[in-house]
């Protein structure tokens, strides 16, 4: 499935820092965050349906994160 | 604390041993080691002691710079010194040439000289005792002040004494009433010697060259840039920006730019240049990769662990560097001599002094001063520099005809005082790369027709294993078979259809798998081969077993015979390998190594040659892995098979290219050849000189009123240099 999660990824710097985490993640394919964009969308694609994991890893990076859909 | 530095100002070996021997003695330094080919200096200090300027201040003192700060600019001052010195010791020798052939001709062949042709070979000297035999005077200076003597002091005090003696004679008349013949002018010797020693070490210099060239290309296993994913996106980014938790992307054929682990994916990677192994490996999810191996077939995503200077390529590249400086020293013939020589001459010339003060005629003062003189002009052969340097040339000649690389001459003169060989398995005594050495086929089928589907199907897979069927058929059969509906089955084998009847060729898991009836007749079979260390193929057609066929690494034919020759010259023979037990022992038996260890990493490995040199063994390493490049390095003499990798071949003094292990054995009988013929060189080098020494001395005076003249300096000067020559080429046609 594809998620996406409002956040507070505001730069390259930010990105940095959520790469291993988000990196590590066994049931993430792949992910991306807008930064242009106001709300700064992560838009991750999953192999399955946990989106828990995500928010806990990017929270657990120092960063604030809700789930859009 | 331990520390390395750089260190400027090393010409020879023996420096490094000065330099050890000078600083040992400090305050506060618990070990200090001088690591010569890769001019550095390790240390151990205390640093509520000792601090790192004052070791560098004693350092000066006798001459030598340690580079403090191990930053870029440090590491290229290096280098660019480095290269210097060869360029400096190239003009240097250019200029000594150029000045010392006419001094030399007028010398030999004009023998009544006018005062102003002796004026002319004067003017003649002074570029090539001043410009060129410069460096030794300053060394021999330096080291002087500290009560130590070498070849420089030898070769400074005798062109130095010969010269002004010469010039004295040129301009005034001092000595004049005292001598009769000639005139007293040893220009000719005083240059001449400095020419052929500066020859001797710009030979030496640039064999020394390639050694640190190769060393410093090690870390360039990794590829420069890796395929990163950034944020969703593949970016080309530099491996020095690589951090742990990246996830690198690796397409087929390329190199693994960090250490990490498989994310997503499997492939096969090939291990062979750290691990030996040659054939690649199967990985997929969770499973670790290595910077610098080489990803086969399969594309796959994996997450960076440790990258650049922290990868298992760079800590071996680091153990290394520090087994160079822990390495045992060799100490040269030519330096050994030349310690002891040099007191000795200086005392005889003293003696002389005394003998003609006491004993000699009016006016006794000139005539103790000329005769003491004649012994300092007289003690150095000019043929010193020359004795080692051209027989390391014949030997090292001799030894690449036969496929023998040396790339360190000092290895090739170490490796005659070897008593214990350790010799890596794979690569080393088996070939490293699998054969089909067994096969077997049930009678009920046709064998031609499945034969030939097999190599069709082989043709196609990727798996490592497939190209020694391939090759092994290649010759009897074709394979034209019509392939359909191919499957790589990663981990067990592949599926397809041949001329559309199904087959199945892989593992014994893949027939289980895939239902594949496996008659006892096979069954048995492969019971009996699997108890060796080889890898057995089993092939199907339509889900029943027809055959099997078993692929080895095979023992190179020749290794039992080298191994039997080894032992018979007393020579101790072990085996060391990463590989399993039953493998290791297997092949051990085969070639009659009663001493071997098994599943070993690196640095035991090391530790294993580390140990025996305690012992007081020395020890010639043999082996063409990254994993043995540790051992390698620490070993007296290390042998790299040209076959293996490009780090054992630049950890090794000594790299055999057409990986027969027989050259081990030749190796040795030509460092022996070469080490004898060295030796002969030095007596010869000497025996002329030390023969006129008694001359010199004035020993016939009371006889004849013979006193030591120019030509008697020339002829042993052209006699020594001669012997040298011809006792060096005589080498070339020794068996």
């Amino acid at each position: 499935m594809i998620a996406t999660f409002k956040t507070n990824i505001n730069c390259g710097n930010c990105i940095r820092t959520v790469s291993p985490v988000l990196n590590a993640l066994d049931n993430v394919e792949s992910w991306q965050v807008d930064i242009e964009n106001p709300d700064k969308i992560l838009t991750v694609e999953l192999d399955d349906q946990d989106v828990d994991t995500v928010i806990k890893s990017v929270e657990s990076a120092g960063f604030e994160i809700l789930l859009i859909d | 604390m331990v520390k390395q530095f750089n260190v400027l100002g090393m010409t020879c070996a023996s420096c490094a041993v000065s330099l050890e021997t000078y600083l040992k003695g400090m305050d506060g330094l618990n070990s200090v080691q001088v690591n010569y080919p890769n001019q550095s200096i390790f240390v151990d200090y205390d640093e509520e002691v000792a601090n790192i300027e004052e070791l560098s201040n004693k350092a000066k003192e006798i001459g030598y710079e340690i580079v403090v700060g191990q930053n870029k600019e440090g590491e290229s001052l290096v280098s660019t010194v480095k290269a210097s010195r060869e360029s400096l010791l190239k003009r240097r020798l250019i200029v000594a040439a150029v000045f010392t052939l006419p001094v030399f001709v007028i010398s030999m062949f004009v023998m009544d000289r006018s005062n102003s042709l002796n004026q002319l070979l004067f003017w003649l000297s002074i570029p090539v005792v001043f410009y060129s035999g410069s460096e030794f005077f300053v060394n021999a200076w330096k080291r002087l002040r500290h009560g130590m003597t070498n070849m420089d002091t030898l070769v400074a005090l005798s062109t130095g004494v010969a010269f002004f003696f010469s010039s004295i004679n040129t301009f005034t008349d001092f000595f004049s009433n005292t001598i009769t013949q000639h005139g007293g002018i040893y220009f000719e010797s005083a240059v001449v010697i400095i020419t052929f020693i500066l020859l001797g070490r710009f030979l030496e210099e640039k064999a020394k060259k390639k050694t640190t060239d190769a060393i410093n290309s090690l870390l360039n296993l990794a590829p420069k840039t890796a395929s990163v994913v950034i944020n969703g996106e593949i970016v080309d980014s530099p491996v020095e920006s690589l951090l742990k938790g990246d996830l690198v992307i690796v397409k087929p054929g390329e190199k693994i730019p960090a250490d990490g682990r498989i994310k997503k994916g499997e492939t096969y990677i090939d291990e062979s240049m750290i691990t030996g192994e040659p054939v690649p490996v199967h990985k997929s999810k969770g499973d670790t990769v290595l910077a610098g191996t080489v990803n086969q077939n399969g594309v796959f995503r994996f997450l960076v662990e440790s990258a650049g200077k922290e990868t298992f390529i760079a800590d071996i590249v680091r153990q290394v560097e520090a087994a160079q400086n822990s390495k045992p020293k060799i100490q040269l013939l030519v330096d050994k001599i030349a310690s002891i020589f040099v007191p000795i001459i200086i005392v005889l010339s003293l003696v002389t002094a005394v003998m003609w003060l006491w004993l000699g005629p009016d006016p006794v003062f000139y005539y103790a001063l000329i005769n003491a003189i004649s012994v300092l002009i007289i003690a150095c052969p000019c043929a010193l520099g020359l004795a080692t340097p051209t027989a390391l040339m014949v030997g090292i000649g001799k030894a690449t005809k036969l496929g023998i690389l040396v790339k360190d001459a000092n290895a090739l003169e170490a490796l005659r005082t070897v008593d214990t060989i350790i010799m890596d398995k794979t690569g080393t005594i088996t070939v490293g790369a699998p054969e089909v050495v067994e096969e077997f086929w049930s009678s009920s089928f046709d064998i031609l027709e499945i034969k030939n589907a097999l190599v069709s199907a082989e043709r196609l897979s990727e798996h490592p294993l497939s190209k020694a069927v391939v090759s092994y058929y290649n010759e009897s059969l074709n394979g034209t078979c019509k392939i359909t509906g191919f499957k790589n089955l990663l981990g067990l084998g592949i599926e397809c259809y041949a001329n559309d009847e199904l087959f199945h060729v892989g593992n014994h898991k893949l027939m289980t798998k895939h239902n594949c009836t496996i008659p006892d007749e096979i069954e048995s079979v492969y019971a009996n081969w699997v108890k060796e260390p080889r890898t057995v193929i089993l092939i199907a057609k339509n889900r029943t077993v027809a055959g099997l066929l078993a692929i080895e690494d095979q023992i190179k034919e020749d290794a039992h015979n080298v191994i039997d020759n080894l032992k018979s010259k007393g020579i101790n023979v072990i085996m060391l390998s990463g590989d399993a037990e039953s493998t290791v022992s297997h092949v051990s038996l085969k070639v009659g190594i009663s001493n071997y260890h098994a599943a070993l990493s690196p640095t035991d490995k090391y530790n294993f040659v580390k140990q025996l040199q305690h012992e007081g063994k020395n020890i010639a390493m043999v082996g063409d892995g990254i994993n043995d490049s540790v051992a390698l390095t620490q070993a007296n003499v290390g042998i790299a098979m040209g076959s293996g990798t490009d780090i054992a071949m630049s950890s090794s003094g000594i790299t055999i290219m057409n990986s027969r292990l027989v050259n081990v054995s030749n190796a040795i009988h030509i460092s022996k050849l070469t080490s004898r013929t060295i030796k002969q060189n030095l007596f010869w080098a000497f025996f002329y000189n030390v023969a006129a020494i008694p001359i010199a001395a004035g020993v016939l005076y009371p006889i004849n009123g013979f006193m030591l003249s120019p030509m008697i300096a020339g002829a042993a000067m052209s006699l020594s240099s001669l012997s040298v020559l011809l006792n060096s080429l005589r080498l070339k046609v020794k068996k």
